[in-house]
This record gives C-alpha cells, structure tokens and sequence, in this order.
C-alpha cells in the first residue's frame, strides 16, 4: 500500500469517526428544521423533506430569548472582567518564582479549582442571601462564577507566562522599567495571546453556567438562557423542534467562535491543564 | 508611605499585591463557603433561621439523619456506578480515538481539535439534545438499536428506573471523551519516536510496542487524566438536570445532584450542607491525586 492511498484511507476512516461522534449536533439542527408531524416519523428522515425556517424566528420571539441570550452575555462578560483582572497577575507571579510560598500558592488555587459548583452552592446562596447580595442576582451569580472559574484561569495563563523569556524582562528593568512598566510594556504584551485564549474559554464556559443561575436568580426578567432552556423542557414535553431550535440559536455562537479559533484553543487547553 | 507606594510600584509589593488580591477573593468567596458548609451541617437550619448564623448546634444529628434515610445508600451506589462507569467509558473511547489520531495522516490534528466541541457546549444544550436522542417512542437511538437488531422494544431510557441512569452516563461519556482524547494525545506525542523504531528492530509486534512502550510511558499522563476524571464526573450536574432530574423515584439520582434538590427543592439545607461536606471530602482527595501526579510539571 502506498502511502499515499494509506494517507487517504486513515482520513476517510477519520471523518466517518468524527461524523459518528458528532451525529447529536446533526441531530440538533436537523430536527430544528423538521415540521411537527416529520420529527415524530417512524423511520426517522435523516433529511428534512420540508425544511421550516422560520422556526428560528418563531422560537426567538415565542421564547423571548434575546432577553435571555442578553442576560447570559452580561454574566459571562462580567465574570470573565472580574477573573481577568485578578487573574492576570496572579499567574504572572505564581510564573516567576520558583520558592515554598509560590508550591503552596499553587496548590491552594487547584485544591479551590475542584470543589464542584452544585455542592459550593448552598453555602454560597445562603452567605449571600445573608449578606443581602441576591437583591442583586446577577452580580452574585458573576462572583459565583469568578470564584469558580478563576483557579482554572490561573492555571492555563500561568503556563502562558512561563513561556514568556525572562531575560526580556530583566533587559526592561535594566533599561530603567519600574516592575509596573516592565509588567505592562514588556511581559504583558508578550502574553497576550494566550490570556486572550484563555478567556474565551472561561467566557465559553460562564455563557452555558447552570446551577449557580438556577439557584439564585428567582426574576425571570434576569436568568440566563441556560435556565431558560431548562424552563422549556418540561417532563413530558413534546415541543422537540421548537427545544432543538433553541438551543441550535444558544449554540451556533459558541461552536463558530471555536471552529474559528480551534488550533488555539485546543494548544492552549492541552499546554495549561496537564504540562 | 512613600515607601509603601515605591514597594508596589517597583518591589516586592508589586508581587504581593498582585497575587494578594486574588488570593483574598477566592479564599473569600471559596474558602469561607467551604467552611460555612461544615457550619452549618451540624446546625439545625430551617426557613426561619435562615438569616441568622447562630442556629441551634447539633453535633452530628444531621450526619445521623442522613445515613437514616432510606434513599442514602442507593444514592451512594448510584453515585459510584455513574463515575465508574462515566471514567471508563470516556477513557476507553477517548484512548481508541487518540491512539488512531496517533497515526498522523493530513488532517488529523484539526479533524481531532473538532471533537472538542463536545466539550465546550454547555451541559444544558448537551442535555436537551441528549434528551431527544433517548427519547423512548421516537428518539433515534432506539430506531438505530432497533434497525440493527440489538433490541426488539423501545427502551424508555428516562423514565425505566433500570435504565435512567445509564441514559445520563451515555451523555457523559459523549461529553467527556473528546477532553480525554485530547490530554491522552498530548502525552502519545510526548513519547519518544526512537523507542518505536529500536523495539520495531528488535522485532516487537504492534501489540508488544503498546504494552511494553505506550502503557508505561503514559503512565503518569493516564493518572491525571483519571484524577480529572473523576473531578469532572462528580461536578456532573447539568445533564442530571436536563435528563432525568434523578428520577424516576431517585433511580438515577447521585449525590451532587441530590445535595442541590434537598436545598433548592426541599429548603433542607442543613442536610444539602450535609451531603456537600462529604462529597467535597472525596473530590479534595481526588485532587490530592490529581496534584501529585502532575506536581513535577507544575514546578515547571
């Protein structure tokens, strides 16, 4: 066998394997389009006979979700500023010193970076509503989240830093950099992509957050689209295009930004979560 | 003062500030929950008391009252079966898919990344679409089994208590194998390529290369990726919520599930703290584990 034919073989043999782990996407988006009386065919069509577009439209009104989507974009905005900030240079220092305090620093950040949200949640909602925090929902869920999501943004920056030369540095403050300037104008800049990474995902992830949203924002005027969507389904629901439909519109945004940006993403994943 | 202000403008204060306030943020709104959490499980906590932080103390009442109930062992047993079975199933597939991807061919590396965005979906999108495909009369899995012989009936996935919970564990390994695929990927590439071809001259078959060079070179790969395994799996809420909500009848209820029904659902939240307690107990040695077998990577 050639190595080419081989080359060609391995491929095929791939994209049916991604085609297969994949389906429950297809799944999604063609049941979206299928009319009331396709989607419950026996057998199913694997391809509309009928595509109904303006389903979308209907779905985004019927539900209300531009309200919904708007909410979920002001939660993932607010926590990704909250963790950037404090973020930032948290991993810069836990990047340039190799001593005692910076091991216990670290490990203190990964033990906090476990605890799961749906067993934080009953002290942090009961804390909060003691502190009169949940008369402003949204804001608690953000610090909710900021607190969850941080440790893990710590991690994937801090492996940004490391890869940033040090000498460059020493050459700024050489050169008459304050910390500050050399921080700013040199190391920084230097990190940017990374820390650019990494906040998207932590804005994937704060754009889907569940349980934190769930618990603590009564006023429907406030919730995210993942408690929307929640709402949706009932138990005995049979709405399953118009629920597929919704969820196709809450999706579609944050597969195109990872389409997009996938090689990086996926480096910076792999460099942060186990280098 | 003006020592103070050069100190975090050009010293060692710059250095403590920086990680100071995020440090202080997170032990305050992660360290004072956690330890809020242990509080309050030996309180008494009703709707009433529920402003107040001094409750009636209990010792270790709620402790007992739990382990009373009769839904607590099945739920611990649901527990352990979801993260056994969760962990193998994304492990083995995701290991498959890795190894094949190993091959390298054009292609493969963009055609890998694209498995993630089972991952990056959020769980609650991931849920619905799960939803459908389980769906008893008319979800499509049952058509596929069906067509292919494997089963003569519908299997009501949600709502047959022997069924329930593996429908959220098939969604959780879809979830999570392309994450393990890709970590699992990073340490084959790690591998040294003239390792192979020494022992390819020596003469060893594909099967002797794998247990004798992959295995124990993936090694410490592999036990992190367990360890986050199951930090991942027993964070696994958002498909419980979406798919079965633990029912039918707590047949496929697990207990991070459960601590959120018993406050959220039930105001119970002395015996939700309860719960939490001893589950964060598990996950904090799962990432005593997880810790050590990355530490000399993490020291750089």
């Amino acid at each position: 066998m050639s190595h080419q034919t081989r080359d060609r073989l391995l491929l095929a043999i791939a994209i049916i394997l991604a085609g297969i782990y994949l389906f429950p996407l297809y799944w999604m988006y063609i049941t979206t389009i299928k009319s009331g009386s396709e989607m419950f065919a026996t057998p199913p069509t694997f391809w509309p006979t009928d595509p109904q577009w303006q389903i979308f439209g209907n779905v985004w009104q019927g539900r209300n979700m531009g309200r919904y989507i708007w909410n979920s974009l002001v939660i993932a905005c607010g926590a990704v500023s909250v963790i950037t900030v404090l973020g930032v240079g948290c991993a810069y220092v836990l990047a340039r010193y190799r001593n005692i305090w910076v091991d216990i620093g670290l490990f203190l950040i990964l033990m906090l970076q476990v605890l799961p949200a749906s067993l934080m949640v009953t002290p942090i909602f009961v804390g909060f509503s003691q502190i009169g925090l949940l008369n402003y929902p949204r804001l608690a869920v953000i610090l909710a989240i900021a607190a969850k999501s941080m440790p893990f943004f710590v991690v994937l920056v801090r492996a940004t830093f490391m890869s940033v030369p040090q000498e460059l540095e020493e050459a700024a403050l050489v050169d008459g950099n304050s910390r500050v300037g050399a921080f700013f104008n040199i190391v920084l800049p230097l990190a940017r992509n990374g820390i650019l990474v990494s906040a998207i995902l932590i804005f994937m992830q704060a754009f889907g957050e569940f349980v934190y949203s769930k618990s603590m924002i009564q006023a429907v005027e406030l919730q995210p689209a993942s408690v929307g969507l929640n709402s949706f389904m009932g138990p005995n629901t049979n709405e399953w295009n118009n629920i597929m439909a919704y969820a196709a519109i809450y999706v579609t945004p944050i597969l195109a930004i990872f389409v997009l940006l996938q090689r990086r993403i996926v480096s910076g994943l792999t460099s942060g979560a186990l280098k | 003062m003006k020592r103070f202000l050069s100190s975090m403008i050009d010293g060692r204060g710059f250095d403590i500030g920086l990680v100071g306030l995020p440090l202080a943020f997170l032990l305050t709104l992660s360290g004072l929950p956690l330890l809020y959490n242990i509080a309050m499980s030996l309180q008494e906590v009703d709707m009433f008391s529920l402003g107040s932080f001094w409750r009636p103390f209990v010792g270790l009442k709620n402790y007992r009252d739990l382990f009373a109930q009769p839904e607590t062992w099945p739920i611990l047993v649901n527990t352990a079966t979801f993260v056994v079975a969760s962990i193998a199933g994304q492990f083995l597939v995701g290991f498959g898919l890795a190894l094949f991807f190993w091959t390298n061919f054009p292609g493969a590396s963009w055609l890998r990344g694209l498995f993630l965005v089972s991952w990056v979906m959020p769980g609650l999108v991931v849920g619905a679409i799960w939803n459908w495909i389980l769906s008893g009369d008319f979800g499509v899995l049952n058509f596929i089994l069906r067509e292919t012989g494997l089963i003569d009936g519908n299997i009501f996935w949600r709502s047959d208590p022997g069924f329930s919970l593996w429908a959220v564990i098939i969604a959780n390994i879809w979830l999570g194998t392309s994450f393990n695929m890709i970590l699992l990927s990073v340490g084959l590439s790690s591998i040294p390529r003239d390792l192979y071809e020494a022992s390819e001259l020596d003469g060893a078959n594909v099967w002797q290369r794998f247990w004798t060079i992959t295995l124990p070179m993936m090694r410490s790969s592999i036990g992190a990726i367990i360890a986050l395994g199951l930090i991942f799996t027993l964070q696994q809420f958002d498909l419980f919520a979406a798919i079965t909500s633990g029912g039918p009848n707590n047949a496929s209820n697990v207990t991070q599930y459960w601590a959120w029904d018993l406050s959220f659902r039930q105001y119970d939240f002395a015996k939700g703290a309860t719960i939490s307690v001893i589950m964060i107990v598990f996950v904090m040695i799962a990432s005593v584990v997880y810790v050590r077998s990355t530490r000399h990577e993490v020291r750089g």
